[in-house]
């Protein structure tokens, strides 16, 4: 709906649409001292005194009467300025916290960019911490995390495109790529993901991610979410795109793959060999974190032929007194496990120390002098936990957790094999997943040699480097 | 249709648990048996005695709180049950023993010299049928019945099973493995050895510990005879199982002794057939350390070394040659696994002569080859104690 070119009307109009809004505010001054005008904004999100320096002071002595709207906005020291002549984009601009001047006699309006409202400062994010290598995090504000990534590609070739998602919160969304290395298709594709949502509201990215992932039933990550700017930018280098989301500092990677879940920055910041060797006891511990227990299980109720006599000899006897299987052991453990885990990632800082106290004595020797478990599954129980805590990715190690439980019964009730049912299933369904359209296990199904020797190994930098020639 | 889908993923898992926990066995439900002994009663029957590991906290550790193990050896019982063969033994054997009996961990299988001398076929069929039992667990022929070894316990190591693997381990006799057992039983010689483990003292059941020497000579799975400690040695250069021993020899005219520690063994069987004469050249290399000499030779000169490795040269010929001339002439048992070493290099000969391998065996001329270095002479050249200079 166009605007009028009588102020009380369009003033009219806008006080219908923010009907019970205190703290948007209307603003009467005069311009020139003749002109009535009105300056609309939202408290708290715009620059006042700026508003009132560039624009407030400059046209309260400001050009004649009947000299136009072009002539007030040069009278104005404000650098961005557009004119809207709709009052759906007027909404648009209030909403988005920029100050919108009305005219009376004009069928437009002048928007300032003065938007500003309160925001974190950039730190250290607290879920990736590293030892070596830059210590920003993406904040709230997408302006902020987009000038972060600006700062570390310096390169007219990095493409930020812009879009709003939800019908009701109009957030900003933004998909950031690098021109000449991102596929267009997959840039295409992703643009076209997104438009494809119908959602009322984007508080953060998960929301949108469910709708853009290929295989929506899938317990698996298909998009790789972080809050660091320097890994957001190592992705673009290879070709990914990412995804932003204003409100939150979690931003999207895609395409993805299994592998990329599993590493780290420091990976790449430390030296190649030091970075294999922690890669490897990585994969080492995730697999030990999804079978551990029930590996235990099913050599223990199915193949005790396989432990060592000595061994065999002093977990049995340490089993002698235990009431349940050690299924029924292993389970109660984990799911005890799970929930102290979940406790204490709630709670404050202060209690949480309380609850690593309370959880130290139910899975540890408490557990055992009580006579309800085992010695040998409390150390499983333990490993396992602090090999899930290895997942360098929160996203990754979920899944892992969730899947350890069928695994469990499965062994339980078919020993070996039982756990080797699981691993296939598992594994076939990884196998068939992809992100955008990339097989999930690549590059080591189907196999690609060159992409090897950033998964089997970190190689050093001089032989990963491969398109600096170009 | 997708609903049909999930119905027909969804109805097979339901049929998962129908199987139960099927096979499944706590490791707290099994009699754990660390040693067998199979002897042979007087009628001909089998008597299978197995020690079988107590987990239970019983007697002195019974008062002690929780599953916690306690520090101090675990207790051990033996149980024995007489059939008319393993088998039957193996099940009347479960009827004496609350909890499932457990083949998995057994280490030690001993053998009655009875029932060495009646044929080893007969157990040795159930026991490498049997899927439990281990391959790997070593094999003993006992002197006196398996059962009295059973009943022993060792005070210095956790159990029977326990002490006779450590020895085993150290080279006293041929370590045999199940495995090897059941491959000479069946390989083209058809003779065997194993160790034999004797109980010292005999009189007293506390102090009384198991120990292993001499060899018996198995031909056709029956046990023929016995080897003294000597020759045993002699079988095991032959067999290239000499790994780890220490030997003394005198010099000529030096007046003492030289005591040497092997080092790297290695026995090679080269046979030959020439104008229908069967020969088999022993080839021994090694090298030694020396670890004292209380002869006046001064080891730090070339020349005495040469004349300590003529020595020990010597010394394992004989040993050898006595070992070579008993198994040829007085048991006819080819237990140095020369038939396999014809059959590998002369498939075709050996094939025509099969049946005649028990004629041919003892007439094999044997040419010894040894060829022992002295690696190491110690720190020391001469013993300090001898004043005259040679």
């Amino acid at each position: 709906m166009k605007l009028s070119g009588h102020l009380r009307d369009n003033i009219r109009r806008l006080e219908a649409v923010y009907s019970n809004c205190a703290d948007l505010i209307f603003h009467d001054l005069l311009v020139g001292g003749h002109t009535p005008a009105v300056l609309v904004y939202f408290e708290g999100l715009i620059r006042l005194d700026e508003l009132d320096q560039h624009v407030v002071a400059p046209l309260r002595d400001g050009p004649g009467p009947d000299q136009g709207l072009e002539a007030i906005r040069h009278r104005t020291t404000v650098a961005s300025v557009k004119t809207v002549a709709t009052i759906d984009e007027l909404v648009d601009e209030i909403n988005g916290g920029r100050p919108v001047l009305l005219v009376d006699g004009h069928a437009s309006a002048l928007v300032f960019g003065l938007s500003d409202w309160e925001q974190r400062s950039v730190e250290e994010p607290a879920a990736e911490s590293v030892l070596r290598g830059p210590r920003e995090g993406f904040v709230e504000t997408i302006r902020t995390n987009i000038s972060l990534l600006r700062r570390r590609i310096r390169s007219p070739k990095l493409k930020v495109v812009t879009l709003k998602l939800g019908t009701r919160t109009n957030t900003p969304v933004a998909v950031i790529y690098l021109e000449d290395v991102a596929s267009p298709s997959l840039v295409r594709e992703v643009m076209s993901r997104l438009k494809r949502i119908e959602i009322e509201d984007v508080l953060e990215t998960a929301y949108i991610e469910e709708w853009i992932e290929d295989n929506r039933y899938s317990p698996f990550p298909q998009l790789l979410s972080t809050e660091r700017p320097d890994v957001a930018s190592a992705y673009l280098m290879e070709g990914h795109v990412i995804i932003m989301v204003d409100g939150t500092p979690t931003v999207l990677v895609a395409p993805i793959t299994f592998f990329a879940l599993l590493q780290t920055p420091e990976d790449y910041y430390e030296r190649y060999v030091v970075g294999t060797a922690i890669r490897w006891l990585r994969y080492l511990f995730f697999a030990i974190s999804l079978l551990g227990p029930s590996l235990y299980v099913a050599v223990v109720t199915f193949h005790q032929e396989m432990i060592p006599t000595t061994l065999m000899l002093t977990m049995a006897r340490s089993r002698e007194q235990i009431p349940f299987s050690a299924l029924m052991e292993a389970v109660l453990m984990e799911t005890m496990f799970e929930a102290l885990r979940e406790a204490g990632a709630r709670l404050p800082k202060q209690i949480g120390s309380a609850v690593s106290i309370v959880g130290a004595l139910v899975i540890g020797q408490a557990a055992i002098s009580a006579g309800i478990v085992s010695a040998p599954m409390v150390m499983v129980v333990a490993i396992t936990g602090i090999a899930s805590f290895m997942a360098p990715r929160y996203t990754i190690g979920i899944p892992i957790r969730l899947l350890r439980f069928p695994i469990m019964f499965l062994a339980g009730m078919m020993g070996l094999l039982g756990v080797m049912l699981g691993v296939i299933v598992i594994l076939n369904h990884l196998l068939n997943l992809r992100s955008f359209g990339v097989p999930y296990m690549s590059p080591l199904a189907p196999l690609e040699g060159r992409g090897l020797k950033d998964v089997l190994w970190r190689a050093p930098r001089w032989m990963l480097n491969r398109r600096a020639k170009r | 249709m997708r609903r049909l889908a999930l119905l027909l993923v969804l109805l097979p898992l339901c049929l998962l648990p129908v199987g139960g926990c099927w096979n499944a066995r706590e490791v707290n439900d099994l009699a754990i048996i660390t040693a067998a002994g199979i002897d042979r009663t007087e009628d001909g029957r089998i008597e299978l005695s197995v020690k079988i590991y107590l987990t239970s906290p019983t007697g002195s550790d019974g008062g002690q709180m929780s599953g916690q193990p306690s520090s101090d050896k675990g207790t051990l019982v033996v149980r024995s049950a007489t059939g008319i063969n393993m088998a039957d033994a193996a099940s009347r054997l479960q009827k004496m023993v609350s909890r499932t009996v457990f083949w998995g961990q057994t280490e030690v299988f001993l053998f009655g010299e009875r029932m060495a001398r009646a044929g080893l076929e007969e157990p040795m069929d159930f026991l490498m049928r049997h899927i439990a039992s281990r391959e790997r667990s070593l094999v003993f022929v006992s002197e006196r019945t398996a059962k009295d070894v059973m009943l022993l316990a060792p005070p210095i190591d956790r159990s029977v099973a326990e002490a006779l693997i450590a020895m085993a381990e150290h080279q006293t006799g041929p370590n045999i493995t199940l495995k090897e057992l059941a491959q000479m039983l069946v390989g083209k010689s058809g003779a065997a050895v194993l160790p034999i483990v004797r109980i010292n003292p005999v009189r007293d059941k506390q102090a009384a510990f198991p120990y292993i020497e001499g060899t018996a000579v198995f031909k056709d799975g029956r046990m023929i005879g016995e080897l003294n400690e000597q020759a045993t040695r002699g079988v095991m250069w032959l067999r290239n199982e000499m790994k780890q021993a220490t030997v003394t020899v005198t010099p000529d005219d030096s007046g003492g002794y030289v005591s040497l520690h092997l080092l790297r063994n290695h026995t090679r069987l080269l046979p030959r057939i020439e104008d229908g004469r069967w020969i088999m050249i022993v080839r021994i290399t090694g090298q030694d350390d020396i670890v004292e000499n209380t002869t006046a030779l001064d080891l730090s000169e070339p020349d005495h070394i040469g004349k300590v490795e003529e020595a020990l040269e010597r010394l394992v010929e004989d040993r050898v040659k006595y070992a070579l001339e008993l198994a040829q002439k007085e048991y006819r048992a080819d237990i140095f696994r020369f038939a396999d070493a014809f059959w590998r290099k002369y498939p075709k000969i050996w094939k025509a002569n099969a049946d005649r391998w028990d004629e041919i065996f003892p007439e094999v001329e044997v040419r010894l080859e040894p060829d022992l270095r002295i690696a190491r002479p110690g720190l020391v050249g001469k013993n300090f104690f001898r004043r005259e200079q040679r």
